[in-house]
């Protein structure tokens, strides 16, 4: 038997969150993905042909998920209700702050796949290139703002920081940590 | 025209000695090839059993107009199995190597190069050529139009191609018939020899998979590449290889050559095939450059 | 001794020489080598970087063109040699007759060394190498025990690296065709073991399967630990029995046998995982440094299978082939 990770948002996040179902949240990140792309073109020369793909992220903490079509500067995120029944080409599951951690590289994928702290489904070539792509990218949260400079560094301290808080209120693992 | 010349393999499977010479016996009489392989190829503890059988059998095939080969063994590792390797290739009779190890020991004479040798494309086999290399059994997986790429590349060499047999997929330092039976590999009791075609490996929803032979992995399908002779040629190849089991040889034989010389079709040759109880389907998929355990093209 | 560590991505190759990596090994984003996988491996450019990120830290590239060139396509491998020489690589890691030709040929300032993927397991085959096409270092076969490494190197005048860390093959490598038996793709030809694109993940009666173009390769409850979509590392069954047949889905954890392979002769420990990302580069690798320096002190042996421990598949680690029981 694993003990599967902790890390699930309280209930009370949970329910200020879920009015972002109805934020134009997707508009955003759909801008910030973009301006992104325009910056550091070479994640999605990693992902290739595989950027046309459809991956859908599904919080299990949160009553909505994002479906997103990386391709570049023509890149799509759109938030879906958790009854939305889209098919994606690949869905990813797991608690929030988790699946955070993957983004900014904090967690080793593997490991929280074989610890099955997150689920995947569809088609494993797409969700591999993904993968790597965003691992090597390196991605801080300046990066989807558009900052730069010392404001940058300050912002991704922070965020981080209060990322680490998260995860330590939440039980969720922290970086480097196994289980 | 050249005809399509039929090689028997080594027997890849732990027959014991009164087997091995019953069968070779039959082989001298009855079966239709034209060049014959022995040796122990898969593992080199079942060596001491067979060693002694060869001799008997080598004479035996020679007499019936047989050419005969020695293939030498996939992975040696221990002092005696290297010996073995350098002893067959001193004892003038026309040796095929399965690995590089006995590359040093052929000193320039020529010799044959089994499937175990890893020939991908024409530098290799140029490379292999150069030192003495007459003629190359493509590894199982290489799909045919590979070879025939490289056949065309290098004419001084004749290239076959594994036509017959379950697959040998891989090697292990580790023997599974021992794991299987709870066995460690150094005490394993030569319990291969239970399963004289390989034992079948399920998967778990039941599905007809691989065959385990030792420290070798097989494919539970039987290849069947069965061109006619003007098919074969066109492909590059010179011979096509026929893997020894223990149903009826000279039936395989036998059906291979009406094919070659265009007396049955595909469909014919591989419903011949199928009525002698194979232990898997009849498979092709690498030849034709997809997965290997895709079923025989009949059409 | 050497610590040699895998770098699938620029990150990682940046996290590991930052991490105490003595060399980094890597490839091209192709079918050069054996770990193509979707969006992984290194551009012309980005090899160029890493070794001038890696030479201004003081530490080596080698770069892995260890698969069989294709037959009639032999520009592929050629380049990838002539863009790693240009690049300023300190060496080459090869598997094929005809790469190792052309190599020695065409590019003598390349050290080369001889990938696993070539099973070269015999003092014979390994002075073969050595003499024909001036090999330097031969990676073991992950077959053979501590006793059969130091035989070996007292027979042999090159250099020798060992895995002791990562994913583990049970078949000796460069000699396995299972992978393109169930999906038409293979290490040897294309690059490739159980390729993702032919792995699909299903739920039903109860548990997940796992599945290899069509094969069912593994099924695990809810909250069993899963292991890596490979096919040796599946479930089957044989015999009557069902079983992790070739290989429990376990890592190679040989950090105990650092001193052994040490006076066993070998030069340059080997870490797996250029699948893997740039935060299990950086862990492995520092607590690796940390253990070899312990080892080299004479320091008490450091906890290296507790530290790494969340890091490994199926969560289990052995020792592998280096001791006997294994086979």
């Amino acid at each position: 038997m694993v003990e599967r990770f902790k890390g699930e948002l309280p209930a009370i996040v949970r329910f200020l969150a879920f009015p972002a179902a109805f934020l134009p949240l997707g508009q955003a990140l759909t801008f910030a993905v973009r301006r992104f792309a325009r910056r550091k073109p070479a994640m999605f020369d990693r992902l290739g042909d595989y950027g046309r793909c459809s991956f859908l992220i599904a919080p299990t903490d949160l009553d909505f998920a994002f479906l997103v079509v990386p391709d570049g500067a023509r890149a799509e995120v759109r938030t879906l209700t958790r009854r939305h029944g889209v098919e994606a080409d690949v869905t990813v599951k797991g608690p929030l702050l988790v699946l955070l951690g993957l983004l900014d590289g904090t967690f080793d994928g593997d490991a929280l796949f074989f610890n099955r702290t997150i689920d995947v489904a569809g088609r494993t070539d797409a969700l591999v290139a993904f993968r790597n792509a965003i691992e090597d990218a390196e991605l801080k949260p300046s990066d989807f703002v558009g900052l730069k400079g010392e404001i940058a560094g300050l912002l991704d301290k922070w965020v981080f920081r209060g990322l680490d808080m998260a995860r330590r209120l939440t039980g969720a693992p922290m970086g480097g940590e196994a289980r | 025209m050249t005809t399509i010349g039929l090689t028997l393999g080594p027997v890849l499977f732990n027959w014991n000695a009164d087997r091995l010479t019953d069968f070779y016996a039959r082989v001298a009489d009855e079966v239709d090839v034209d060049r014959v392989h022995v040796g122990e190829v898969v593992c080199g503890k079942r060596m001491p059993f067979t060693d002694k059988v060869w001799p008997a059998v080598i004479e035996r095939l020679q007499a019936a107009g047989k050419e005969v080969v020695l293939s030498t063994l996939a992975l040696p590792y221990n002092p005696r199995e290297r010996q073995s390797v350098r002893d067959i290739c001193d004892m003038g009779v026309l040796t095929e190597i399965n690995d590089v190890t006995a590359l040093p020991a052929l000193s320039g004479r020529p010799f044959l190069v089994g499937p175990f040798v890893n020939v991908y494309n024409e530098g290799a086999a140029r490379f292999l050529a150069m030192r003495g290399g007459v003629g190359i059994c493509a590894p199982v997986e290489l799909p045919l139009a590979s070879v025939t790429t490289i056949a065309g590349l290098c004419p001084d060499v004749a290239f076959e191609l594994f036509a017959f047999g379950r697959l040998p997929l891989a090697l292990s330092g580790r023997c599974y018939h021992a794991r299987i039976h709870g066995l460690h590999k150094d005490s394993c009791q030569f319990i291969c020899d239970r399963d004289p075609d390989g034992l079948a490996v399920d998967t778990l929803d039941g599905q007809k998979f691989l065959a385990v032979n030792g420290i070798q992995t097989m494919s539970h399908g039987v290849t069947a590449f069965c061109p006619t002779a003007e098919e074969a040629r066109a492909a590059g190849l010179a011979r096509l290889r026929l893997s020894p089991h223990t149903f009826d040889m000279t039936a395989v034989a036998a059906t291979f050559r009406r094919r070659l010389a265009g007396a049955i079709d595909r469909a014919e040759a591989h419903a011949a095939l199928k009525a002698l109880g194979l232990p898997g389907e009849l498979v092709d998929g690498f030849t034709r450059g997809v997965a290997g355990s895709a079923l025989a093209e009949s059409a | 001794m050497e610590l040699v560590c895998p770098a699938g991505t620029p990150a990682a190759l940046r996290a590991a020489v930052d991490a105490g990596a003595d060399s980094v090994y890597c490839g091209f984003r192709n079918e050069t080598n054996a770990r193509n996988f979707p969006g992984l491996n290194f551009s012309d450019a980005e090899m160029a970087e890493g070794v001038a990120y890696a030479h201004a830290h003081g530490a080596r590239v080698l770069v892995a063109i260890n698969t069989f060139a294709k037959a009639g396509a032999m520009k592929s491998w050629a380049d990838a040699l002539a863009v790693a020489d240009q690049a300023g690589a300190d060496a080459v890691i090869l598997a094929d007759l005809a790469v190792l030709d052309h190599a020695a040929r065409h590019h003598p300032r390349l050290k080369l060394h001889l990938s696993v993927q070539a099973a070269a397991a015999t003092p014979e085959a390994i002075k073969f190498y050595a003499d024909t096409f001036g090999v330097r270092r031969v990676v073991m076969p992950r077959v053979l025990s501590v006793e059969e490494i130091a035989k070996l190197n007292a027979a042999i005048d090159v250099e020798t690296e060992a895995f002791v860390f990562g994913g583990l093959c049970p078949m000796t490598e460069g000699r396995c065709a299972l992978s393109s038996y169930a999906t038409g793709k293979s290490p040897n030809l294309t690059g490739v073991c159980s390729p993702p694109e032919h792995v699909a993940y299903s739920n039903d009666r109860d548990s997940t399967a796992t599945r290899l173009n069509g094969f069912t390769i593994d099924r695990f409850g809810r909250d069993e630990a899963a292991g890596y979509p490979t096919l040796c590392k599946g479930r089957f069954v044989a015999g009557g029995k069902t079983s992790y047949l070739f290989e429990d889905p376990v890592s190679l954890n040989a950090a105990s046998l650092i001193a052994a392979l040490s006076k066993a002769g070998v030069t340059a420990l080997k870490i797996e995982g250029r699948q893997r990302g740039k935060g299990y580069v950086a862990e492995v690798v520092k607590t690796f440094r940390a253990a070899v320096e312990a080892v080299e002190a004479g320091r008490d042996e450091v906890e290296v299978g507790r530290l790494l421990a969340g890091l490994v598949e199926g969560g289990r680690q052995t020792s592998g082939a280096y001791k006997k029981t294994w086979r």
